[in-house]
C-alpha cells in the first residue's frame, strides 16, 4: 500500500484545512472574548460624580473610577500663568504623543478653566505619582518647579500632569473623559452620551 | 526516525522520545483496516473529554462555590460574561453528549466482543472511566446549586445511609454540614474540577497505551495480528496517520453537527439535560413534585426504585455497574463479533438492549404500579443477561470466524 | 422472534404506562401553546413596559440588567430611562433587584412574589401564558380571584382592569360516543350535556377586548421569555452558522477519506 500525493488530494487537502482553520478561530472567539470585562465589571466602572465646589484653591483630591486613583487640582490663578514657563523642561508640551481627550480646549487639559482631571497612573509602569505643588529644591530636582514626582522609578510630571524631559515615563499622564455640570464633576463619561 | 527529519528532532528524539512515541502511538499506529461506524466513538468520546476539560476550565472563571453565590453565578455566567452562555452550553451539551458517545462505544464493545482475550484490561480501565465519568457527572450536577442539584444530591448522597452502621455518620461526613451546604458545594467543586479530572485523564491514558499494546479489535473478530508482513505490520491494517484520521475526521464532522444542533436549538434537551426545576435555587424546605435524574443515569435510577428496599436497591444498582467490569470472564464464545456468535446470544443482546432502553425511561417518569413492574422485568433481564451468559455463548453452535479481514 | 417482541413491547407501551401524571396546566387541562417572536421588537418592548408598570412593583428581576434591556430591545436610552427605569437612583448598570422588601411583601401576600427572571424556563413559556389568562373570580379566595393553572395562587389579577370580569360558566358540549365520533340521538341530533369549569369573559367589563388583551399577555410573556435567556435569539441565530460550517466540513472530509481510502480498498 502506497501513499500518493495527487493534485486532487493536494486541493481537498488544502480545502478541508483551511475550513478547519477558519472554524477553529471562530470556535476561540468566544473563550477569548470572554475575558473581557463583564456586565458587572462594567456597571461598576460606570461614571462617577464628586462635588467640586467646597475645593481649596491649590488642593489635589483623589477619586477612585474604576478603582483606579484619579487626581482633581484645583489651580491658583499664578500656577496657571506659570504653565507655559515650564514647557522648555517637558517632553511633550502639548500632548502630541498621546490621545488628547480635550486638546486646546483649556491650558488646565480638562474642560473646566480651573480644575485639571488625571488618572493618578504613571505612564511608566503603574505605580501611583504624589503631588508637591510647591516650588523648592527637592531630592530628585534642585530647581523643582511643582508637580508629581512618582516614588517607583521617579518620573515627574508638571501640575497638569506633563511629563518632564528625562525620566522613564514615556508620555504624559492620561485625561479620563469627564464633564463639568456647574460644580459636578462626572468622571467616566463625555458631556451627553446618556 | 526517518532520514529526513531534521537535526533538531533528532537531538530532542534521543534524549525524550516524543518523535517514536509519536509514531508508536498515533501516526504509524496500525488499525484494521475495515471497521464501521461503531469504531468512531471511541475518538468522539476523546473529542467530548477536551471539549469538558476547555470549557469547564473557562467555567471557573464565572462560577462561584458559595451556597449564596453558586445558583447566581451561572445566571451571571449566562448573562454578564461575554459569550459565557456558549460555554456553558457546551459544557451541559458536553455532559450528555459524553454518556451518549460512551454508552454506543460501551455496547459496541458488547456487541463486537472487543473485551475478549487480550483486550480484557481495555476493557477493565474503560469500566473505571464511565465510574469515574458518573461520579464527575453527579458533582457537576450538584454545582449549580438549583432545585434538582440539590435534591438529587440530596437522593444520592442518602443512597450512603443505606450502609449499615456507618451509614448515617457517612452522609453527614460526606456533605460535611446537616443539609447539602456550601461546605458541600466548595468540596464537591473542587473534587469535579480537579481531583475527578485527574483520574479520568489517568485512566484514559491507560485506556489508550493498554488499547495500543494489543491492538484495536475489528467488527469481524478476526485476530489481524496472525497475518503480518516482514516488518511485523499486520497486512489487514494501515496505518493511522493519514487513513484513520480522515475515517476520524468525517465522524467529528457528523458529531459536530449533531452537537451543535442540541447545543445551539435545545440546550435543555427537553428536559433531558438541563431538568427545569434547576431554574430554581435551591430549597432545602420544598421538593419538587418531581425528582428524576438526567437521562445518564436513569437505568439505574430505575433499577433502584425496583428494589422495595434502600440497603437491597443501593446493592443491585452497585451490582449492575459491577457486573459490566467482569464481561470478560463471562463470555465463553469462541466468537467475538455477534456476526458469527450464534442465535442464543442474538436474541439475549436484542432483549437486552430493549429493556435497557426501557428502564432508561422508566428512570425518568414518576412511579406508577405498572412502571414499578416493569423496571423490575428490566432489571432482571439486565442481570439475567449478563449471569446467563456463561450458559448461552458455551452452549450455542457458533459461525467460523474467517481468517482475514 | 424479534418483530415478537417488538410487537409486545409495542403493546405494552400503548397502555397506560405513558399516561401522564396529570395535565400541565392544572385545571386548565393542557396549556395553550405560545411560540416566542424574540426577533419583534415591538412586542418586547411593549412587553417590558407591561412587566415595569404591573408587575415590577412586585416582582422582582434580579439576574438581569437594565441596560442589557435597553441594548437588547433597541430602546434608545434617553427613553429608555425615562419611561420605564423603576427609581431616580437606578444606574443602567444596575441589576433588576425590584422595589418592594421582602419582608413587606411577606406581610402582604403570606409569602414574597417569587423572582421572575427565570420563569419561563422553570414552567415554560406555554405555562405563563396559559396562567396569566386563567384568572377567574371566586369570592372565597383572599384577592376574589383563583386562577385555573395555579389553584389557590397568592396572587391577585393585576391585569383585570384590562380583561374585566372573567368567570367560570357551564355550556352545553357534545358528548363523544365510544366509536369518537359525536354521538347522536335518533333523529341525527348531537346529543349534549352540560358541563362547568370553562372560562367566560363578561364583555365590556374590562378595557380591553379579549383579543386585545391576548395580545397584551402575548407581549408580556414574549418579554418574559426574552428575559429567561436573553441571548437566545442570538443562540438560534449563530447555531445556523455553526451547523452550516459542520456540514461543509463533513462533506469535505467524507471526500477526503474516500479518495484515501483507494489506498486499500
Amino acid at each position: 500500500m502506497e501513499e500518493k500525493i495527487t493534485t486532487r488530494r493536494k486541493v481537498l487537502i488544502g480545502m478541508t484545512s483551511a475550513v478547519g482553520a477558519v472554524g477553529a478561530s471562530f470556535a476561540a472567539v468566544p473563550f477569548i472574548a470572554s475575558w473581557n470585562p463583564s456586565a458587572k465589571a462594567k456597571a461598576f466602572g460606570g461614571p462617577v460624580k464628586v462635588d467640586v465646589s467646597k475645593m481649596q484653591i491649590g488642593q489635589k483630591i483623589q477619586v477612585a473610577w474604576r478603582k483606579q486613583p484619579i487626581f482633581v487640582i484645583r489651580h491658583s490663578k499664578e500656577a496657571l500663568q506659570n504653565l507655559s514657563n515650564v514647557e522648555p523642561k517637558l517632553d511633550d508640551p502639548n500632548s502630541l504623543k498621546i490621545e488628547e481627550p480635550y486638546r486646546d480646549e483649556n491650558p488646565t487639559r480638562s474642560t473646566s478653566t480651573e480644575y485639571t482631571v488625571l488618572a493618578g497612573v504613571c505612564t511608566h509602569l503603574g505605580c501611583a505619582p504624589k503631588y508637591y505643588p510647591e516650588m523648592e529644591s527637592k531630592p530628585w530636582d534642585e530647581s523643582w518647579v511643582g508637580g508629581f514626582f512618582c516614588p517607583c522609578h521617579g518620573s515627574t510630571f508638571d501640575i497638569v500632569g506633563r511629563v518632564f524631559k528625562g525620566v522613564p515615563a514615556p508620555t504624559n499622564l492620561k485625561v479620563p473623559p469627564h464633564y463639568f455640570d456647574g460644580s459636578i464633576l462626572t468622571i467616566g463619561e463625555e458631556r451627553g452620551t446618556v | 526516525m526517518t532520514q529526513e527529519s531534521s537535526g533538531f528532532f533528532n537531538w530532542i528524539n534521543n534524549r525524550l522520545p516524543i518523535v517514536n512515541t509519536f509514531e508508536r502511538h498515533l501516526s504509524k499506529h496500525p488499525v484494521p483496516k475495515k471497521v464501521n461506524f461503531w469504531y468512531m466513538f471511541g475518538a468522539l468520546a476523546s473529542v467530548v473529554l477536551i471539549i469538558q476539560i476547555i470549557s469547564g476550565i473557562w467555567l471557573m472563571f464565572g462560577y462561584e462555590n458559595t451556597e449564596e453565590g453558586a445558583f447566581s453565578s451561572i445566571e451571571f455566567i449566562m448573562r454578564d460574561i461575554e459569550y459565557g452562555w456558549i460555554i456553558r452550553y457546551m459544557h451541559t451539551t458536553g455532559a450528555s453528549m459524553f454518556f451518549a458517545v460512551v454508552y454506543l462505544h460501551m455496547f459496541r464493545g458488547l456487541l463486537y466482543g472487543s473485551y475478549q482475550k487480550p483486550r480484557e484490561l481495555v476493557w477493565i480501565f474503560g469500566m473505571a472511566i464511565y465510574l469515574a465519568m458518573m461520579a464527575e457527572g453527579f458533582l457537576g450536577y450538584v454545582l449549580p446549586y438549583g432545585q434538582m442539584s440539590y435534591w438529587g444530591a440530596q437522593v444520592i448522597i442518602s443512597l450512603f445511609g443505606a450502609i449499615p452502621y456507618i451509614g448515617e455518620s457517612l452522609e453527614i461526613w460526606i456533605r460535611g454540614d446537616y443539609y447539602i451546604s456550601g461546605a458541600t458545594i466548595s468540596r464537591f467543586f473542587a473534587l469535579h474540577v480537579v481531583a475527578l479530572p485527574l483520574i479520568l485523564i489517568a485512566l484514559v491514558f491507560m485506556h489508550l497505551i493498554a488499547l495500543h499494546e494489543v491492538g484495536a479489535g475489528n467488527p469481524e473478530g478476526v485476530d489481524i495480528e496472525k497475518h503480518v508482513d516482514e516488518d511485523g505490520v499486520p497486512l489487514d491494517s494501515v496505518p493511522f496517520f493519514p487513513y484513520k484520521v480522515l475515517n476520524a475526521l468525517v465522524a467529528i464532522g457528523i458529531f459536530g453537527i449533531v452537537f451543535s444542533v442540541i447545543m445551539f436549538f435545545f440546550p435543555e434537551g427537553g428536559g433531558y439535560m438541563i431538568e427545569l426545576a434547576n431554574f430554581e435555587e435551591a430549597n432545602p424546605l420544598i421538593t419538587p413534585e418531581h425528582i428524576a435524574p438526567v437521562w445518564y443515569y436513569s437505568p439505574y435510577y430505575a433499577m433502584l426504585r425496583a428494589v422495595p428496599d434502600k440497603l437491597g436497591g443501593l446493592i443491585v444498582m452497585a451490582a449492575a455497574i459491577a457486573i459490566l467490569f467482569v464481561v470478560p470472564w463471562l463470555d465463553r464464545s469462541k466468537a467475538a463479533s455477534i456476526r458469527y456468535k450464534g442465535i442464543l446470544s442474538k436474541i439475549a443482546m436484542t432483549i437486552f438492549v430493549i429493556s435497557w432502553l426501557m428502564l432508561a425511561w422508566l428512570g425518568t417518569v414518576p412511579v406508577t404500579a405498572l412502571r414499578t413492574n416493569l423496571s423490575i422485568i428490566g432489571t432482571v433481564i439486565y442481570f439475567a443477561f449478563f449471569l446467563l451468559m456463561p450458559i448461552y455463548t458455551s452452549i450455542e453452535k457458533t459461525k467460523p470466524v474467517p481468517e482475514r479481514l | 422472534m424479534r418483530k415478537l417482541l417488538l410487537l409486545v413491547f409495542l403493546f405494552i407501551c400503548s397502555q397506560e404506562i405513558f399516561a401522564a401524571g396529570g395535565a400541565a396546566c392544572g385545571d386548565y387541562g393542557e396549556c395553550d401553546t405560545f411560540k416566542p417572536e424574540l426577533n419583534n421588537m415591538e412586542s418586547l418592548q411593549l412587553g417590558a413596559l407591561t412587566f415595569i408598570n404591573h408587575c415590577y412593583g412586585c416582582h422582582s428581576l434580579k439576574y438581569s440588567r437594565w441596560g442589557r434591556i435597553a441594548e437588547d430591545l433597541e430602546i434608545p436610552e434617553n427613553i429608555f430611562t425615562d419611561n420605564l427605569v423603576f427609581g431616580a437612583s437606578v444606574k443602567l448598570g444596575d441589576r433588576m433587584t425590584g422595589s418592594m422588601k421582602p419582608a413587606v411583601s411577606e406581610t402582604w401576600f403570606g409569602i414574597a412574589p417569587p423572582d421572575l427572571t427565570l420563569v419561563t424556563r422553570l414552567h415554560g413559556s406555554d405555562w405563563v401564558y396559559t396562567y396569566l389568562r386563567t384568572f377567574y373570580e371566586d369570592s372565597s379566595k383572599p384577592y376574589g380571584v383563583n386562577n385555573m393553572v395555579y389553584p389557590g395562587a397568592a396572587m391577585p389579577n393585576v391585569l383585570a382592569s384590562m380583561q374585566g370580569q372573567q368567570i367560570l360558566s357551564c355550556k352545553d358540549v357534545p358528548i363523544i360516543a365510544s366509536n369518537g365520533g359525536v354521538r347522536r340521538d335518533e333523529l341525527g341530533n348531537d346529543v349534549t350535556e352540560e358541563k362547568c369549569g370553562y372560562l367566560k369573559t363578561i364583555e365590556g367589563s374590562g378595557a380591553l377586548s379579549v383579543k386585545e388583551f391576548d395580545e397584551v399577555i402575548f407581549n408580556l410573556v414574549n418579554f418574559m421569555t426574552y428575559i429567561g435567556e436573553p441571548s437566545r435569539a442570538n443562540r438560534e441565530r449563530m447555531g445556523w452558522y455553526v451547523i452550516l460550517f459542520f456540514i461543509v466540513f463533513t462533506a469535505l472530509s467524507y471526500l477526503l477519506f474516500r479518495e484515501y481510502q483507494k489506498d486499500y480498498h
